[in-house]
């Protein structure tokens, strides 16, 4: 089992912030939030030295919770800092993004980083679309085609011009071209059924994340059926379970960290927009319909002891398939940097070493 | 509406279909003959669009006497002679775009510009033309085969009868003899590809533009290898624009101003 750890920025805010979302702009502290990046690459030091494979980033908007609106930014950022471990961009929201220019940075970044990039390209969650007007109707549609555009400007050598649906380009022609070839190591990230097609029939990985083993197996295991029928199998690592883990030295420890925890998001969509976007976006889990967003904290998979969370990981490779975990060790959002620094000490010490086997 | 004509040209009687007003626009057809698409209805809006049937296609008699491809192009161009055309444009489907392709380098003072939809001039190697049921041959040629009508029924002596021209016509899979000729090539160039093309890979795509000194490449998202067939506007739309531009179709004159 390889293990990344997803860095969400810590912003310490110096006094309370209105729990919703956007977080007006002007309640940002901007010594905070040098101290947060900074901070950052001190805790990534550590990430590195305890041996973990991957630091990852991710795209969010208009609040403190993950202060990474550019993860590209943030992940040149980290590979400036770090010399060994791999960059994971997952990943830009490409439905509200232009393509080329994904393709374009990552390609940058892939060569800059010396090729310790993976990326992991999505569909985004929802109440990002208010970030830049992306009629949610359309997201998945754009999100495929932005996807499959991405590819074929890493790949073609000719310059080309792109007749989409939603994305029109008379000239593409990218320059620098990835340094990995054909193209970095790239997971389509989603447990949807048209998330888990597009990665088996373009030979890619799947990303899944937060949901239970169970319901993540689904995905995982409809993606490992439509590679079949494409004619290939993925390997462990090309599937990535990102997940919230809570691990302390003893069960009832962990379990008390988690009855502290809030049950409801940092920073919630108003009930009406929330609402609304229930009937506007349609989402599912290897086609079963789920809700788009419910305002709710997101779940924990991982909590116990480290030997305890030794055998949930192991319950996780054999029911997810999962070759790869991506780990919040406190969620996102959470100000307690002491508390997750010392899961990520524990983590390194008692768990790391023991999961490799896995 | 197409109205059907036919011309004598080179000791053939050539059927036709005709619609529009303006600059020519010629299309020679894929391995299956002549199927006019929805793309034939929107791009008769801009141009005369004549659709001719090539001799042993179709309706017509069995042609057994045309043995190369070069042939069937000089045979097609004097088609277009007859019918009083000095000056085109081309447009050729497939097997259809690999007559194109010979015709505009044997009369290239004649092909103002040439556009290729998936053409099969280069192919991989050991590549079939589909065969089969028509469900079957649906699946090769279209991206959402679910979503078509009812398939058209093709008499099975006329399938047997273009399979065999076809095979004898096609050529190898990489023709050395076209390929050096492609670089003396004048005419501006589009070559189309539907990025779901099942009977000649996309990736097909830039050999014709590393050939062809003024060709320009376009993948068409989510169309199968009759591109005009399953993305009509998507195609007609670029067709259409850089028939009227040539390379300036490279820049955009879409406006993005929301309220003025």
């Amino acid at each position: 089992m390889k293990v990344s750890f997803f860095e969400t920025v810590r912003y310490l805010p110096p006094g309370p912030l209105r729990p919703e979302w956007p977080v007006p702009s002007g309640a940002y502290d901007r010594d905070a939030g040098e101290r947060a990046y900074r901070d950052m690459i001190q805790r990534l030091e550590y990430v590195e030295e305890l041996g973990f494979d991957w630091v990852s980033v991710s795209e969010h908007h208009y609040s403190p919770r993950i202060l990474t609106p550019s993860p590209i930014v943030s992940a040149a950022f980290i590979a400036a800092h770090l010399k060994k471990i791999t960059i994971a961009l997952l990943g830009p929201i490409v439905p509200q993004s232009n393509p080329v220019r994904v393709a374009e940075e990552v390609a940058m970044l892939d060569t800059m980083a010396q090729g310790r990039l993976v990326v992991g390209l999505l569909r985004g969650t929802t109440n990002e679309y208010l970030t830049y007007d992306l009629n949610p109707k359309e997201a998945r549609e754009r999100t495929d085609e932005g996807m499959e555009l991405i590819l074929k400007a890493w790949t073609e050598p000719q310059p080309f011009g792109w007749q989409g649906r939603h994305f029109q380009f008379r000239t593409v022609s990218i320059w620098p071209r990835p340094l990995q070839q054909p193209h970095p190591r790239t997971y389509a990230l989603g447990v949807s059924k048209e998330s888990c097609e597009f990665a088996a029939r373009h030979h890619i990985g799947c990303g899944v994340s937060y949901g239970t083993f169970e319901s993540t197996a689904r995905a995982t295991a409809y993606y490992r059926q439509e590679c079949a029928r494409h004619g290939w199998e993925p390997t462990p690592e090309q599937i990535v379970y990102r997940a919230n883990m809570l691990l302390a030295d003893t069960d009832d420890e962990a379990h008390a960290m988690l009855d502290r925890q809030s049950k409801t998001a940092p920073f919630p969509l108003r009930p009406a927009v929330r609402d609304a976007f229930m009937t506007l976006d349609s989402r599912n889990v290897a086609g079963a319909p789920r809700a788009p967003l419910t305002n709710a904290a997101l779940p924990t998979a991982f909590v116990g002891s480290p030997d305890t969370v030794v055998e949930q990981i192991r319950r996780c490779r054999d029911e997810v398939g999962a070759g790869v975990l991506d780990l919040s060790l406190q969620p996102p959002g959470t100000s307690d940097v002491g508390l997750l620094m010392r899961s990520l000490e524990l983590f390194g010490a008692k768990v790391l070493p023991r999961i490799r086997d896995i | 509406m197409f109205s059907e004509g036919h011309v004598d040209a080179d000791g053939f009687r050539i059927r036709y279909m005709e619609d529009g007003q303006g600059t020519p626009l010629v299309h020679l057809h894929g391995a299956g003959g002549l199927r006019l698409t929805p793309a034939h209805d929107l791009l008769s809006r801009q141009f005369r669009v004549i659709a001719f049937e090539m001799p042993g296609f179709g309706q017509s008699p069995e042609n057994s006497r045309t043995r190369s491809m070069p042939e069937l192009a000089s045979t097609m161009a004097q088609a277009i002679a007859g019918l009083g055309i000095d000056e085109f444009n081309l447009m050729g489907t497939s097997f259809g775009g690999k007559t194109a392709l010979w015709l505009a380098v044997e009369e290239s003072a004649r092909v103002r510009a040439l556009v290729l939809e998936s053409p099969a001039a280069i192919r991989p190697a050991g590549s079939v033309p589909p065969t089969g049921t028509p469900e079957e041959i649906a699946r090769r040629l279209h991206a959402h085969p679910e979503r078509l009508g009812p398939l058209p029924v093709v008499d099975p002596a006329v399938r047997a009868k273009m399979t065999a021209l076809v095979a004898r016509l096609r050529g190898p899979d990489r023709d050395a003899e076209l390929e050096g000729r492609l670089r003396d090539l004048a005419a501006p160039t589009l070559v189309l590809f539907g990025t779901v093309d099942r009977v000649i890979p996309p990736e097909m795509g830039h050999f014709y533009t590393e050939l062809i000194p003024n060709s320009h490449l376009v993948f068409v998202y989510d169309a199968g290898h009759a591109i005009g067939a399953d993305r009509p506007e998507a195609f007609t739309e670029v067709v259409a624009d850089f028939l009227e531009r040539h390379e300036a179709f490279v820049i955009s004159r879409t406006a993005t101003v929301i309220h003025p």
